[in-house]
């Protein structure tokens, strides 16, 4: 380290020691400060968080959960003022089963000649909106921002719930001090676990502390409640209650911050919250003394199980009445598995229709989904794996996470959101998800491709199966042209899609006309003029997609001083390369392997031949993750151009990334390369 | 910026309803005319809608709608939905779905109905909410009935009618009503009608039939200058308790002056000895509004909350004054206020904000546009200012309220003025570059881009992007160039004059392509290359350039010794009357060579027909933009 280094290293240090971050506490240096001293582009930075949350028992209702929150944010310039608003969401079911915003302070600090000037929060500030049947929010918005201003924020969320939302150590400003504290009464057992992906991990210590409690308790489960938003569910019980005074060991997770960097955004991203440092907190069991033990989740077996117990999902895969007698018809005179699994996916799809809702528990149940015809992803997929148990074929649930709800690093309920259907063949597994129109055997849609599921077998044991694609998406497309006398293109273009690629292109083009295809085909190629279009196999599923058409290009070549340039690609010749930024913070997600291959036939006008064209050539990336090739092969005046483009790895991790531009940036350079023809 | 009434228009728009039950057949698939399937996601296949006025205060409003959805696409034509706030009551919510042979499957109540909150992104807060149905179909085509019945207080504002609903939705049959038994008076007006089956009933009673769907087209002017369109109002009114009168514009506006900006001027003292101190030098009326806006800019954020009469009232100017934020309205009168104290008139006034160009309708007064900005007389004409800006320069309204009939809100009544147009000749770009090739085909160059009119608002925000940020928006507008590395950038903001300039030093490996002894090199390098719009096998509406501009762009491009030209393109000149075109390359000396080009497109309405022309004018330009030179070593 060199010396400018250690001297900026201690006026951090000395900067953080000389602050007081009791509320209202703020100084004029605070306020003074022009720049963020680590981070100089940040809009705003959260001076000091301090987050603690509680367990405060209350006589007649049981522990409720304080989360008391205090902010002091500094507000550097006009593009930070949008953290001088706060939307505050409160869950709001019943009276009974729902959060209080209580003790809300808040004020804006700003230097006025050399004078500290607190502005308050008023009540005229401060609004409530019912956002649906669940969920409210409290919004409000601090007055007098200015450029170099301080926001002070603290409220305490009080909630009947004993569920702990995700408690973020990472936000898109810079955090430069946060105190953390959770304490658990002993009786509720949390899991945490922080997030091992993030840039940026936090450091935590455990202890154990002594409260007493003036304690009043049944005798029997104390489940009387909801005790997370609205998905374990409940039952209710009656029993004798007394009263003593208890020495509660309370379970405290501490953590003391300083300088945490921001997150940064990026795109091409699979979800940036899998790299925002984060704890979780899952409760694992509720355990009363002289009572029963009440089980949530700990291990991803357990989790399997206690999801499989509830009403909403094993005892949905029991049900057959509500289809047997529709199906038995239908799957009449039906032998081989595979007839029966073909027939039932497709009548599921057929029958049910997916309301875009998530989950892993069922949303109307299995029966009335199947009468009303709609339903949400478990409503349909375990219906299909019912069905399928049902027809003789072994099928099993498999809980998934989507892309969006992040990968499944902790063993918990939240750590899923998704269910599929699974069947253990001989040859191997085939995943099915009839909630998505296209999808077909193993085709899943892109939003699942997240890593890995667990299965669950009827015996309630339970297995991670792989949801990475193995096959490759292929795209082919053969292209013969015609280079007519006024240096026009014409030919033809025959295109073959298969796998996931079959699958996006149903899903974006199927519904739409033919003219919405030529145009996409069209768009950003100049004078291109498709016609003739005709797609093939859009609705016959298990078949690659066929698309051919004709062409007419005007303006494809360049004549210069009787020569004739063209790119060999031609009309297929991509203009820049994708990957523009110079480093990455995040893997890039390419979903499934992809291979791309062109093969052009170009005939060269009567009276001229060739003067130069592109050299053969293969680049590689790492290995083999990245492979194209070039070959150009002419005879007479017949030119033929294949390039072949394979990336065999889905995930780019950011240690490969200058690598991988690189490799793309050769791709494209050798994409472009001209073919110069001479008059004879 | 966008008022809750904006939100209803909008909604509106993509929604509209109906009344009594009616013949069966409506409700099936294959009674649907064929033409009306053409170019069509979704047939409104009858619609009623019924306005009854029984006071100034108070009105029924029911409809009666049976749309039936072809496809997936026309699942956002479904349109069942209510808003409502604390003045309106609704009285029956209902809808039912039919399959493709006209049989219910589905029956949707009132409770069902999803009830949120109607604010959108932008806005922190607003009392109005929407009820709304949220269908998933099994299967297409299918039928949703719809009808609903409420009763509005606040009658300052009456849905109008749009016969065809928008792009892709094509109409079987639909109706509009008026019953007026107040002594206030309706006004309506008609747009477009002429061109459509469209039958006069009555004076308030309109039949629409067999109206086929229009498809979207790009350039197309606004929908609602060639697609027919009601709009209604009564003249004398009630919003929220608040009487008013609306005969014309002149009065409409005298009303909003006199009941929604009266009363909420003053300011505390302190600001106004503020104020007058700052502005006791200033010598002209512009200048001391030149200070009074950077002042309003200094002290105010942009946050949006819509409360008070039906999101028309400004909040006090005292409040914003001692919150330091509002919505358009709140800011606008707060500078206004501030103005007033220095002894500057200004006006509120009224305007459709949006980057296509929506008039106030000069000819109909009703409650109209989304936005308020402030006008200030200056000699013969007017400076426009933004007020929810913290960056824009003073008077400077490019690309949201330019061009454009807008309500002036005086104390003597409402009047329509037409904003500021950006022309042409004043919205430049100037890009300059010294661009030093190397025999390897690698390229440095110094590059400046100078931006003025309204192109400085397309440029100016680069600014305040992160380093990161900027360089992505250079290798984004000059995609063409591959391997390109920004070494540095600098920026100068001259607001006085409203002129942006970016410098840059650039280097790209390889940027021209090596062909043997060969070098190909596109002397265009640092211009974003001109949009070529789809091509139409046969266009249906008119197009329209809404603003003007011009490219100017010279490169000195220096050679390496090694390197000789030996072809170089001819120059070209085109001028037509979408725009101009040119273009040259010259040799200046042994190793220089110069590159021209300017392109202006010019401000125009045009029909269908000409729409080939000038897709194929910006082809032309495209073509020539890519052109290359060759040249050869030694």
């Amino acid at each position: 380290m060199n010396k400018t280094l250690i001297v900026i290293a201690l006026l951090i240090a000395q900067f953080t020691f000389s602050q007081d971050f009791k509320f209202g506490k703020v100084s004029k240096a605070e306020l003074e400060e022009k720049q963020h001293p680590i981070e100089p582009n940040a809009n705003a930075a959260i001076l000091y968080k301090n987050q603690d949350i509680s367990f405060v028992y209350e006589q007649g209702a049981g522990f409720e959960q304080e989360n008391l929150i205090h902010e002091r944010i500094k507000i550097y310039n006009k593009d930070g003022y949008d953290y001088a608003t706060k939307r505050i969401k409160l869950y709001n079911e019943s009276l009974t089963t729902k959060d209080n915003l209580k003790g809300l302070k808040a004020y804006t600090y700003t230097l006025e000649k050399g004078k500290i000037v607190k502005t308050k929060l008023k009540s005229d500030a401060i609004f409530d909106e019912e956002n649906n049947k669940y969920w409210k929010t409290t919004k409000l918005t601090m007055p007098n921002i200015q450029d170099g201003c301080i926001v002070e924020f603290k409220y305490i969320v009080k909630s009947t719930l004993l569920s702990i939302d995700d408690i973020l150590f990472q936000k898109a400003i810079p955090i430069n001090k946060f105190d953390f504290k959770v304490a658990t009464p002993e009786y509720y057992k949390y899991k945490a676990m922080s997030n091992l992906k993030a840039t940026y991990i936090p450091e935590f210590t455990v202890d154990k502390m002594y409260k007493k409690v003036m304690f009043k308790y049944t005798e029997a489960a104390n489940s009387n409640k909801a005790v997370t938003r609205g998905t374990y569910g409940g039952e209710a019980s009656r029993s004798e209650t007394y009263t003593n005074e208890i020495d509660v060991a309370f379970n405290v997770i501490t953590s003391n911050l300083e300088n945490i960097p921001a997150l940064k955004e990026e795109i091409l991203v699979d979800n940036l919250s899998n790299y925002q440092a984060r704890l979780k907190m899952e409760l694992e069991s509720i355990n009363y003394p002289n009572q029963p033990v009440k089980r949530y989740a700990s291990s991803w077996d357990e989790v399997a199980k206690t999801i499989y117990k509830s009403d909403d999902f094993g005892e949905q895969l029991s049900k057959n009445n509500y289809f047997k007698k529709d199906l038995d018809a239908i799957l009449q005179g039906l032998n081989t598995p595979e007839e029966k699994i073909i027939t039932i996916f497709n009548y599921v799809k057929s029958k049910v229709k997916w309301n875009n809702l998530y989950g892993y528990y069922t949303d109307l149940g299995v029966s009335k989904a199947y009468k009303e015809g709609s339903g949400n992803v478990a409503d349909i997929n375990l219906m299909l794996v019912a069905m399928l148990r049902h027809s003789g074929v072994e099928a099993n649930p498999v809980l998934v996470s989507t892309k969006s709800n992040g990968i499944p690093l902790t063993a918990t309920k939240k750590g899923f959101n998704y269910v599929i259907a699974a069947i253990e063949l001989p040859e191997g597994i085939v995943l099915l998800d009839a909630s998505s129109t296209y999808a077909t055997a193993n085709i899943l849609p892109k939003h699942i491709l997240n890593w890995q599921g667990r299965m669950i077998r009827e015996d309630n044991s339970s297995t991670w199966v792989s949801l990475q694609p193995q096959q490759i998406s292929k795209q082919i497309s053969f292209l013969n042209a015609t280079i007519s006398e006024d240096l026009s293109i014409t030919g033809k273009v025959r295109e073959q899609l298969t796998s996931h690629l079959a699958l996006s292109h149903r899903q974006e083009f199927n519904n739409k006309k033919d003219e919405v295809l030529i145009r996409d085909i069209e768009e950003g190629k100049g004078d291109l003029v498709v016609s003739g279009l005709e797609v093939k196999a859009a609705k016959q599923l298990l078949k690659p997609i066929l698309i051919s058409y004709e062409y007419n290009l005007q303006n494809g070549i360049e004549e210069i001083a009787d020569k004739l340039y063209f790119s060999s690609l031609l009309f297929f010749t991509p203009e820049e390369n994708l990957f523009k930024q110079e480093t990455r913070e995040y893997p890039i997600d390419f979903s499934y392997p992809v291979s791309q291959k062109y093969v052009i036939n170009i005939k060269i006008p009567e009276g001229y031949e060739i003067e130069s064209f592109p050299e053969n050539e293969k680049f590689l990336f790492n290995g083999n993750d990245g492979v194209f090739t070039y070959l150009l092969n002419h005879k007479d005046n017949l030119l033929q151009i294949t390039t072949n483009l394979d990336i065999n790895k889905t995930i780019i991790l950011p240690q490969d990334y200058l690598e991988f531009k690189k490799f793309f940036d050769l791709v494209v350079k050798k994409q472009t390369e001209q073919i110069v023809l001479k008059k004879m | 910026m966008i008022s809750r009434q904006f939100l209803l228009i909008f909604f509106f728009i993509i929604s509209v309803f109906s009344i009594q039950s009616q013949d069966e057949n409506l409700l099936k698939y294959k009674t649907i005319p064929f033409a009306l399937k053409e170019n069509a996601n979704a047939v409104i296949r009858s619609e009623i809608i019924h306005f009854e006025i029984k006071d100034y205060d108070q009105m029924v409003y029911t409809n009666k709608r049976i749309v039936t959805i072809l496809n997936k696409e026309g699942d956002s034509k479904q349109s069942a939905f209510q808003h409502y706030d604390k003045n309106t009551s609704i009285k029956r919510l209902e809808a039912r779905i039919y399959n493709a042979q006209g049989e219910e499957i589905k029956k949707i109540k009132e409770k069902d109905f999803l009830d949120v909150s109607a604010v959108s992104g932008g806005t922190l807060y607003s009392d109005n909410r929407v009820k709304y149905l949220k269908y998933t179909p099994t299967s297409y085509p299918y039928t949703i009935k719809f009808e609903t019945e409420v009763v509005y207080k606040s009658t300052a504002f009456l849905y109008g009618w749009r016969p065809i609903e928008g792009f892709y939705a094509s109409t079987e049959n639909a109706e509009y009503k008026i019953t007026n038994l107040s002594d206030a008076k309706v006004r309506i007006q008609t747009l477009n009608f002429e061109s459509y089956n469209i039958n006069k009933k009555s004076e308030y009673h309109f039949i629409a039939e067999n109206l086929k769907a229009i498809k979207s087209e790009s350039y197309s002017p606004s929908f609602k200058t060639y697609a027919p369109y009601l709009k209604a109002t009564l003249t004398d009114f009630n919003m929220e308790g608040v009487r008013g009168v609306n005969n014309n514009w002149q009065d409409f506006g005298k009303w909003m002056y006199d009941e929604l900006i009266t009363g909420t001027e003053a300011l505390p003292q302190t600001v106004k000895d503020e104020i007058r101190q700052k502005t006791a030098l200033a010598t002209s009326d512009r200048e001391k509004a030149k200070i009074v806006y950077a002042y309003m800019q200094n002290k105010t954020r942009y946050i949006s909350v819509q409360v008070g009469i039906g999101g028309w009232k400004p909040m006090l100017a005292k409040d914003v004054d001692r919150l330091g934020y509002g919505d358009c309205k709140a800011l606008t009168n707060y500078t206004k206020s501030l103005l007033t104290e220095v002894g500057v008139v200004s006006y509120y006034t009224v305007v459709h904000g949006d980057y296509d160009i929506i008039d106030i309708d000069k000819d109909f007064s009703s409650l109209q546009g989304n936005h308020v900005i402030l006008s200030i007389p200056d000699e013969e004409d007017y400076v426009w200012l933004e007020c929810t800006s913290q960056t824009s320069p003073f008077a400077y309204n490019a690309n949201f309220t330019d061009d454009r009939d807008v309500l002036v809100v005086t104390p003597e009544g409402g009047k329509i003025v037409h904003t500021k147009v950006y022309t042409a000749d004043e919205n430049t770009t100037e890009n300059k570059a010294k661009i030093q090739l190397e025999a390897t085909g690698d390229i440095t160059a110094q590059v400046e881009i100078i931006s003025k009119g309204a192109r400085y608002s397309h440029h100016y925000y680069l600014e305040n992007e992160l380093e990161k940020d900027q360089k992505l928006h250079y290798k984004e507008s000059f995609n063409t160039v591959n391997n390109l590395e920004i070494l540095s950038v600098t920026f100068n903001n001259n607001k006085e004059d409203i002129v942006f300039k970016e410098k840059l030093d650039v280097k790209a490996k390889k940027y021209a392509s090596k062909l043997g002894e060969r070098i190909l090199l596109k002397p265009n390098v640092f211009i974003m290359e001109e949009y070529v719009p789809p091509r139409y096998k046969n266009r249906k509406l008119p197009f329209q350039i809404s603003r003007g501009k011009v490219n100017i762009s010279t490169f000195e491009i220096e050679l390496p010794n090694t390197l000789q030209v030996e072809a170089l393109q001819d120059s070209v000149t085109i001028s037509n009357k979408f725009g101009d075109y040119h273009f040259s390359i010259i040799q200046k000396d042994e190793n220089t060579l110069l590159f021209n080009r300017k392109f202006k497109l010019k401000k125009g309405d045009y029909t269908k027909e000409e729409y080939k022309a000038f897709r194929d004018f910006l082809l032309l330009v495209a073509k020539h933009d890519k052109s290359k030179i060759v040249l050869k070593s030694n």
